[in-house]
């Protein structure tokens, strides 16, 4: 018998029991009744039975389903080997750079330093100076090849982390923004936006062009000789 | 007014490089007389001891920027009328019109050349 037939004969049998005189119900009809609860809360914790064990199979399935993905993730080989090595490649970038810019540096300034009293002293100098630059420049190459293995890196990072976004349904929409950290909060207040990608966002003449802008008053700071001397 | 050249300038940036850089377009410009400063901070202090005729300052330093520099050095009645220059790769619109508002005299973009520090410091100190 389906539930909501069960329950209408509770509710039936209740009602009549409650118009009659209580103290002398009959047993039978008590134990009907208590017969029919007994049917509609079999009912009730059979579907409710079924329905928990439907959520516990569907936890369960996304459990597994969200260790395969994480485990597709390697975030092992991420925390141990991409990000560390990726870290130490442009750690050598900086390395390299810094010690090219000090040779080339090094080489200029010692040209720059030669009076050039003897001339053939003075060009052989500047001959090995030069040189000297372009053997430091070869610092670009190897440079190149570490960013391009960084860039592999984060490529492979990013898919992974992607793919794991997709396949999970995780939206940025469905957390609340992360509070602003104080290193944040201080590059905003301080207007520390780093450079632009591409070169400056504002060329130099750009600048120039705001500079002299800014440096002509407002028409609404204008004295009274000045506004008089536009209508003449 | 002639430009002095034997004038002390304070250049004020976290690389050792940059520094490197502008001493020596300063010193082709004819001004041997160069201060250094690794941020805002030891320059403010550097500045309380000596006098300089400009400062050349970065502005993304640690723990004081250029920025934070500049609105000290104008808030400061024995400092305020130094020449000061910024240099820097922050080149978005809100950097250079907060820094004129702050009271910068100019405003260089990295990467620069020796010709726009030269014409930038002739505008802030005149012709030299």
């Amino acid at each position: 018998m389906p539930a909501a037939n069960v329950a209408a004969q509770v509710r039936t049998s209740l009602a009549s029991l409650k118009a009659g005189d209580l103290q002398g119900a009959q047993i039978m009809e008590v134990l009907k009744l208590a017969h029919q609860l007994t049917d509609t809360m079999k009912l009730f914790f059979s579907s409710l039975d079924q329905s928990i064990c439907q959520e516990f199979n569907y936890i369960a399935e996304y459990i597994s389903r969200t260790r395969d993905e994480i485990a597709a993730l390697r975030p092992n080989d991420i925390k141990t080997q991409r990000i560390p090595t990726a870290g130490a490649e442009l750690e050598a970038v900086v390395g390299d750079t810094e010690k090219a810019t000090e040779t080339i540096m090094s080489a200029a300034e010692e040209v720059l330093c030669d009076d050039g009293e003897d001339f053939a002293a003075y060009r052989a100098n500047v001959e090995a100076r030069m040189m000297t630059i372009i053997e430091a420049c070869s610092f670009q190459d190897l440079a190149g090849q570490r960013v391009s293995k960084v860039v592999n890196s984060l490529r492979h990072v990013e898919e992974r982390v992607a793919r794991f976004a997709d396949v999970m349904g995780v939206r940025d929409a469905d957390y609340a923004p992360q509070e602003e950290t104080a290193k944040e909060k201080r590059d905003r207040e301080q207007l520390l936006n780093g450079p632009a990608m591409g070169g400056p966002e504002t060329s130099q003449d750009d600048i120039d062009a705001m500079f002299s802008a800014m440096d002509t008053p407002p028409v609404n700071d204008l004295d009274q000789g000045s506004i008089d001397s536009l209508f003449d | 007014m002639a430009v002095d050249m034997t004038m002390s300038i304070l250049v004020v940036d976290d690389y050792k490089t940059m520094i490197r850089i502008i001493r020596n377009l300063l010193k082709q410009i004819g001004f041997e007389n160069v201060d250094d400063a690794a941020d805002g901070q030891e320059a403010f202090a550097k500045m309380q001891e000596n006098k300089y005729g400009l400062v050349i300052s970065d502005w993304n330093m640690e723990p004081m920027t250029g920025y934070e520099l500049l609105q000290k050095v104008r808030a400061d009645e024995g400092m305020k009328a130094t020449p000061f220059i910024m240099v820097t790769a922050e080149s978005k619109t809100e950097n250079v019109v907060a820094a004129k508002r702050a009271g910068v005299n100019n405003y260089i973009v990295k990467p620069f050349n020796a010709g726009t520090l030269k014409s930038k410091m002739s505008a802030v100190l005149g012709d030299f």
